[in-house]
């Protein structure tokens, strides 16, 4: 990726599928399926405070990560965005790019100045209903990043830092 | 006929509140202090009156002090945080095994700690900045509630200026919170470790001490170099009431800090 | 009585010396323990005179059951099994570690103002509850802990007495521990009832033990006599009620955590604690510190405690074994197994107390049977 971008997340170049091969996210995917990928990709530079995508909108494109933080949150009346959970360099993200209705569920924020490979959504998938074989090693990429973020969703909701006794101690 | 399980008397020399629950005491010695100490063993703190619970030590202050982290959970804990400015407690011990950290020399030394587990983890992480030119990298990773109830939030621009690389994340985000937001595990895929040459030493509770290391071993960090401090009821500290036991391990004397290829075959038992 | 005696040597003493054998005893400044009848049981208990002794008495013993019955000789020891062992002298039930005052933010621990501990004579300490005292030695004595264990240990005196007539639940030669008294014993009897004679071959042990059979009328031992007693005890290891695998108990509980079998046990055992009370090496104590009602005075005390109770493994709020399946598997697998790796031996000493004094009459050589039994098929149902 070349020099840092515009203020507002503008995309800086069209990614090489080299570059995009390289990233953690896409390890080991066949080239000729990263090459498909790469026609539908750009790199973006987000600076702080940059909303990639509001709750409710429509999930067209979705990003890899390369470095920077992102916030997922989500909107309460009287309340400030509520942050549930925060992704990073080799991440996915977006996932609701894949699931139909293909709307956010959360909206994200650049926390701090991010880079990241953003690819057409609709590209994709048109890609891969094309070829099932693109398809699949996508999902098996997307899967245990969905599954890792329900594992720990689910261990987040058991609170396992709250109080509940120390060893030997009465009631 | 002294017996050597006699309480050896402390007073709070500073009190400092952590969180809502849970308060470190600096402690100086009254009368003898009991034997040098090193990070990762325990005491038994007495509550006069009371009782006596297993506290991890978490530091050590001018001279013989000690400094304990102690989370109020039940009537032994409460009473010890309450305790105020020069008022005396009870310490027997030290007791238990420790963190080995001068093992890890001459690699990198993973520190995971979930919760109060932070606490029996900041001696190692002291003694590995201390010894600075020893390891390649000191990375600590810290999992809290939430951001009020991280303990030692203060000290953490201190371990970062000594040479640590420190990440926090938290369950549940608060305002203003501009951190990471998930599982301490999720914290290993930023750290980009070595498994080759790392050491992890993991302390929290038991369910993401398990998930961690397990976590690690899909890394390729050998078994044998992850270490867990585990927790039983303990009453004597001294491998003689039979409560502390985890299968053939009594973890007053053979923990509490494990390693991992002798701790994993042992959780993994329900109810053992 | 010119005869050396001494440790190592043997010498026949007649059953009506043992009146003498007390005051020995008693000159020597022992208060003598031992087995006296007692609310339907033979107990263990202060000893006035060698009357006291249970003489004629028997125990009809089985699985849940105890029974005394009258011998048909005069026997002092044809018994076995009884609901208490050696271990409540030398590790009391409940016992005062230290007490303090408590005034004005501090505390201060009050000098030791216990007495020395009674001397005391264990009068007919089987070769299992021997090797019981043993192994709590292992556990309580050698350790920086527990001088208060070892001061008591070094007061008490032993007079040993050898089986040559098992019980129907005992099984202490397949646990190694018995018929005949491994060292450790001060004294050793062997009682001889034949016809009209009633008499004792006693074995020396000690310097201590040979002081006090000093001052009581004996003579040596015929070779014949010598052997005679040699063979009954020996003989004794062949009537055994019961047994244990000769080996591998250490590897069964190791590998037995899945068991099936402890679900079937766990349905009859109701975890009263029974077993854990009356097995002479159970060691387990809490303690627990309690205060007067001004608040100026704590006391910490020791108590017995056992791994049946729900409280033993509290940890975060609740039991970390809650079911009674974890718990039995917790004091089998640690009194067969796991106390190998902490202490260095078995915690069994195959004196059957825990099978008959179970209400439901749990015998855990059957319980080892059935484990091993699964194993096997385990094992063998993965071989193809």
């Amino acid at each position: 990726m070349t020099a840092p971008g515009t203020p507002h997340g503008e995309p800086v170049s069209v990614a090489g599928a080299a570059e995009l091969g390289g990233h953690a996210f896409l390890r080991g995917m066949p080239d000729a399926y990263v090459a498909v990928l790469a026609r539908a990709c750009r790199g973006t530079a987000a600076r702080a405070g940059h909303r990639f995508f509001e709750e409710g909108g429509t999930a067209d494109r979705f990003w890899l990560i390369v470095s920077g933080h992102v916030a997922l949150d989500v909107s309460a009346p009287g309340r400030s965005r509520l942050i549930v959970e925060t992704l990073g360099k080799g991440d996915l993200l977006g996932l609701s790019w894949l699931v139909p209705p293909y709307e956010w569920q959360f909206g994200a924020t650049a926390v701090q100045d991010t880079m990241a490979f953003e690819l057409n959504a609709l590209a994709v998938r048109a890609a891969c209903e094309g070829d099932p074989g693109l398809g699949y090693e996508l999902l098996r990429r997307v899967m245990p990043a969905a599954s890792s973020r329900l594992h720990a969703a689910r261990i987040r909701m058991l609170d396992l830092y709250a109080a509940a006794g120390q060893a030997g101690d009465g009631p | 006929m002294t017996a050597p399980t006699l309480p050896a008397r402390y007073r709070v020399a500073e009190r400092r509140g952590e969180t809502h629950d849970t308060v470190t005491l600096a402690l100086q010695p009254v009368d003898q202090p009991i034997p040098a100490h090193q990070p990762g063993q325990f005491t038994m703190m007495y509550a006069p009156g009371i009782g006596e619970v297993p506290i991890s030590i978490s530091g050590t202050g001018p001279g013989a002090g000690l400094v304990q982290t102690v989370r109020a959970v039940g009537a032994v804990t409460r009473a010890l945080c309450a305790a105020g400015q020069g008022q005396m407690i009870g310490l027997r011990g030290p007791y238990g095994t420790h963190w080995e950290v001068d093992r890890a020399a001459g690699g990198d030394l993973l520190i995971v700690a979930g919760g109060i587990g932070l606490a029996p983890l900041r001696e190692a992480l002291l003694a590995a900045l201390g010894n600075g030119a020893r390891y390649r990298r000191v990375v600590v990773l810290i999992g809290a509630r939430s951001p009020a109830e991280l303990v030692f939030g203060q000290e953490l621009g201190g371990w970062r200026r000594g040479g640590a690389e420190v990440e926090v994340t938290v369950d549940q985000a608060m305002e203003g919170w501009a951190g990471h937001v998930g599982v301490v595990t999720q914290l290993l895929g930023y750290a980009d470790i070595d498994p080759a040459r790392t050491t992890a030493l993991i302390c929290g509770p038991e369910v993401m001490m398990r998930l961690t290391a397990r976590e690690l071993r899909a890394l390729g960090v050998p078994a044998a170099r992850i270490r867990v401090s585990l927790e039983r009821n303990m009453r004597c500290g001294v491998a003689e009431c039979g409560h502390c036991q985890l299968g053939p391990l009594l973890l007053c004397r053979d923990g509490p800090v494990i390693s991992y290829d002798v701790a994993a075959p042992l959780l993994a038992i329900r109810e053992l | 009585m010119e005869d050396a005696i001494q440790p190592g040597s043997t010498a026949l003493m007649e059953a009506t010396a043992l009146d003498q054998l007390f005051a020995s005893l008693h000159d020597a400044g022992y208060a003598v323990i031992g087995p006296t009848v007692r609310d339907g049981a033979i107990v263990l208990d202060e000893l006035g005179a060698a009357s006291d002794l249970p003489f004629g008495w028997g125990v009809q013993l089985e699985p849940g059951g105890y029974r005394l019955r009258r011998r048909a000789d005069s026997a002092a020891f044809g018994h076995s099994a009884g609901p208490q062992s050696w271990k409540q002298f030398l590790h009391p039930p409940r016992e005062k570690l230290w007490s303090a005052r408590l005034a004005d933010g501090a505390f201060e621990i009050g000098a030791d103002e216990d007495a020395a501990p009674p001397r005391l004579a264990f009068f007919g300490v089987r070769p299992c509850d021997l090797r019981a005292i043993e192994i709590q030695d292992q556990v309580l004595g050698s350790g920086s802990g527990n001088s208060r264990y070892a001061a008591r240990r070094d007061a008490v005196l032993i007079v040993a007495v050898n089986c040559t007539e098992p019980g129907e639940t005992c099984f202490c030669a397949s646990m190694g521990t018995g018929p005949g008294a491994g060292p450790g014993y001060d004294l050793a009897l062997t009682e001889l009832v034949t016809g009209d004679r009633h008499d004792f071959l006693v074995d020396v042990g000690t310097p201590a033990g040979a002081s006090v059979l000093a001052a009581v009328p004996h003579a040596p031992a015929a070779a014949g006599t010598v052997d005679g007693a040699r063979a009954a005890v020996a003989d004794a290891a062949q009537h055994m009620g019961r047994s244990m695998p000769a080996a591998g108990l250490h590897e069964l509980m190791a590998g037995s955590h899945d068991a099936a079998r402890w679900d079937d046990v766990a349905s009859r055992c109701l975890t009263c604690g029974n077993c854990t009370l009356a097995c002479p090496t159970c060691f387990c104590t809490s303690v627990e510190d309690v205060t007067d009602l001004s608040g100026d005075h704590a006391e910490r005390w020791q108590h017995w405690a056992s791994c049946f109770d729900l409280d033993f493994s509290h940890l975060h709020g609740g039991p970390v074994r809650v079911s009674a399946q974890s718990r039995y598997r917790q004091w089998l697998t640690h009194k067969l197994g796991t106390w190998h790796d902490q202490f260095g031996s078995s915690g069994c000493v195959g004196c059957g107390r825990c099978i008959v004094w179970c209400p439901v009459g749990i015998d855990i050589t059957e319980e080892v049977a059935a484990l091993q039994a699964e194993a096997q098929q385990t094992e063998s149902g993965r071989t193809p």
